[in-house]
């Protein structure tokens, strides 16, 4: 006789799958740290998404500067519509957290997002993309910034993968 | 996640298709050297991509790889003698040479030039390393020889296995990508492992069961590091390579000889699992070989007589609930090799990759998919080498190591990554 392994595993057996949904959407917050990556983020944020919401910290790095991390911390995470936003709920109410940055730009408000995220236990994620006429060092420039908050850390050679990233993990 | 078309489009390999197109622009393990060892030996079958083979070695020893069937009518030439330069269909004794050319067709005079006329398609085969590689792409596009680390040193110094794996070739790859399953499937086997126990950096593993990751692309694939937290101000770094399209390395452990795999589709629902283990600069010792022969590491045992587990899907992988239980394993089934094979084909023939949900850590097998994808659609639309190919590309070496925290192990461990012939590998 057939092995319970031998008879559930041929593909015919595959298309009994069950058919309902197994996980609901999460919510994923995607902020853009740098106006370079700010540009591609905006890009992004057109598609059609299951709820993932998308930032930049601009307002933040060009008004109080990076660095202050306790105040402010409202004041500075604006929409992509300009729109001031209150990082801490955003983060609170998310499942994970994205940050984006361009090779060797100014990526240190990452960790006033990291704050937050520790704050409501919820994992970070740091992508880098390339930016034209970015050397080495500027990757690894990105890659301090980042390195001490995120979970998992990603140096990508095409602005693409914020996409594909985003679209393999449901956001 | 995945579409469907995006899936179908990664997992099949068959000719004419972009997968099948790109995976032939590369050389890839066909059969161990063992498998045709002498001269006119019996004649071994194949399938790969898709494609159904015949492989023998004739009498004067060279190596040939052609369409298994006879072109008279049809026969396998698995049934072939073997003999005086040729393989001889034994229905009507038509006889073909290494370069698949027929040279007798014994019921046509021989002046009337017929056997010219009859050509079965073959592929060139090369022995190199322990492994007969062949290049199933147009011949003009040949390219260098392989030049991965395992299959330069002297044969002493390494040791190849293949098994058969009853499932699609990605899911199995993603597997060799996948770091962050070892601390929970392959728990058990660092401590007992004859081929992983005793290494400085085991503890490391066993201390901080959530790693942080890094996925940087390189030229010809990935990099995977893995970082855990060590002693005073360092990481201890696990480094995997993966180069295009299916070869894996796994970062090594103390002076442990360093292995590694190849995924080769076989068909969409079968693929080898080809495993290496090498040292860069003294032999295999005894104990290690022996070892290996005997399933250890990332080997399996076999079912006499094949390439196949001892364990597999017939015998529900030798599930032992009780040990499951006891903590012995942590999945119930032995090995690290079936540990991973037996989780891959309960996906499956072909992994529904539309139902998965990814996780934050899962950007390796996320990036490596994307690669794919776009190095194919670079090939089939624009004729663009695809990565990997290029011999440069295979002289990287896993590592494992300390850096201080502050250090970039792009930096750190740059020279630790690279091939360097004579050198040990880079390990605690
Ligand atoms: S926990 Fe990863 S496949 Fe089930
Ligand atoms: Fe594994």
């Amino acid at each position: 006789m057939l092995s319970e392994s031998a008879r559930m595993t041929t593909a015919h057996e595959a298309s009994f799958r069950v058919q309902y949904p197994n996980s609901r959407p999460r919510a994923a917050r995607i902020i853009a740290l740098d106006p370079e990556s700010a540009a591609l983020v905006n890009e992004v944020s057109k598609r059609k998404w299951n709820g993932a919401k998308f930032f930049t910290s601009l307002s933040f790095t060009a008004e109080s500067g990076p660095g202050t991390t306790d105040q402010g911390m409202k004041a500075w995470l604006g929409d992509l519509a300009g729109r001031a936003m209150d990082l801490a709920s955003e983060v609170a109410e998310s499942d994970f957290v994205v940050v984006i940055t361009a090779a060797g730009e100014d990526a240190r408000a990452a960790s006033v997002i990291a704050a937050a995220c520790k704050a409501h236990n919820k994992s970070l994620i740091g992508l880098v993309v390339p930016k034209d006429g970015a050397s080495e060092e500027d990757v690894g420039t990105s890659l301090d910034h980042l390195r001490p908050h995120t979970r998992m850390l990603v140096v990508a050679s095409g602005r693409d993968y914020i996409e594909t990233m985003l679209t393999a993990l449901r956001a | 996640m995945l579409r469907k078309e995006q899936n179908d489009y990664l997992c099949q390999t068959d000719p004419g298709t972009p997968m099948g197109t790109m995976f032939r622009a590369y050389w890839m393990p066909a059969l161990l050297s063992e498998e045709l060892l002498e001269p006119d030996c019996p004649p071994v079958r194949l399938k790969l991509l898709g494609e159904r083979l015949i492989a023998f070695r004739d009498s004067e020893g060279k190596l040939g790889l052609i369409d298994e069937f006879c072109a008279h009518r049809g026969v396998s030439l698995w049934f072939a003698r073997n003999e005086e330069c040729g393989l001889r269909c034994p229905y009507h004794g038509w006889k073909y040479d290494v370069t698949g050319q027929c040279v007798e067709v014994p019921s046509e005079p021989a002046e009337s030039g017929y056997a010219k006329k009859v050509k079965l398609k073959n592929y060139p085969l090369i022995d190199k390393g322990g492994v007969l590689w062949t290049y199933m792409g147009p011949p003009e596009k040949t390219p260098p020889e392989p030049m991965y680390e395992f299959c330069t040193v002297p044969l002493n110094q390494t040791f190849m296995t293949k098994r058969l794996q009853e499932s699609n070739w990605l899911q199995a790859m993603e597997g060799g990508i996948d770091s962050s399953h070892v601390s929970f499937l392959h728990r058990g086997d660092l401590s007992t492992d004859p081929l992983f126990k005793g290494a400085g950096g085991n503890k490391y593993n066993m201390q901080d069961l959530s790693p942080v990751f890094e996925v940087v692309e390189n030229e010809g694939g990935l990099l995977i590091g893995a970082r855990r937290n060590a002693e005073d101000d360092q990481y201890y770094w696990r480094i995997t390579p993966w180069v295009m399209p299916c070869y894996t390395g796994v970062p090594p452990r103390g002076d442990h000889p360093i292995h590694g795999h190849f995924w080769v589709p076989i068909d969409d629902e079968n693929c080898w699992a080809w495993s290496y283990d090498y040292h860069p600069t003294r032999p295999l010792s005894e104990n290690e070989v022996s070892a290996m022969k005997d399933g250890k590491g990332i080997h399996v045992k076999y079912v006499p007589g094949t390439y196949r587990p001892l364990a597999n899907k017939d015998n529900d992988y030798l599930m032992d609930r009780a040990g499951q239980k006891a903590g012995k394993t942590f999945s119930g089934i032995e090995g690290i090799g079936m540990q991973d094979a037996s989780l891959q084909e309960s996906m499956g023939p072909i992994c529904d990759r539309t139902k998965e949900n990814l996780v934050g850590t899962d950007n390796g097998i996320i990036m490596a998919r994307h690669r794919l994808l776009r190095a194919a659609r670079a090939l089939t639309e624009k004729g663009i080498t695809p990565p990997g190919v290029d011999p440069e590309h295979h002289k990287v070496r896993q590592a494992a190591l300390l850096l201080k925290r502050d250090v970039q192990y792009k930096d750190g461990a740059k020279e630790a990554l690279k091939v360097k012939p004579g050198v040990r590998q880079t390990s605690v």
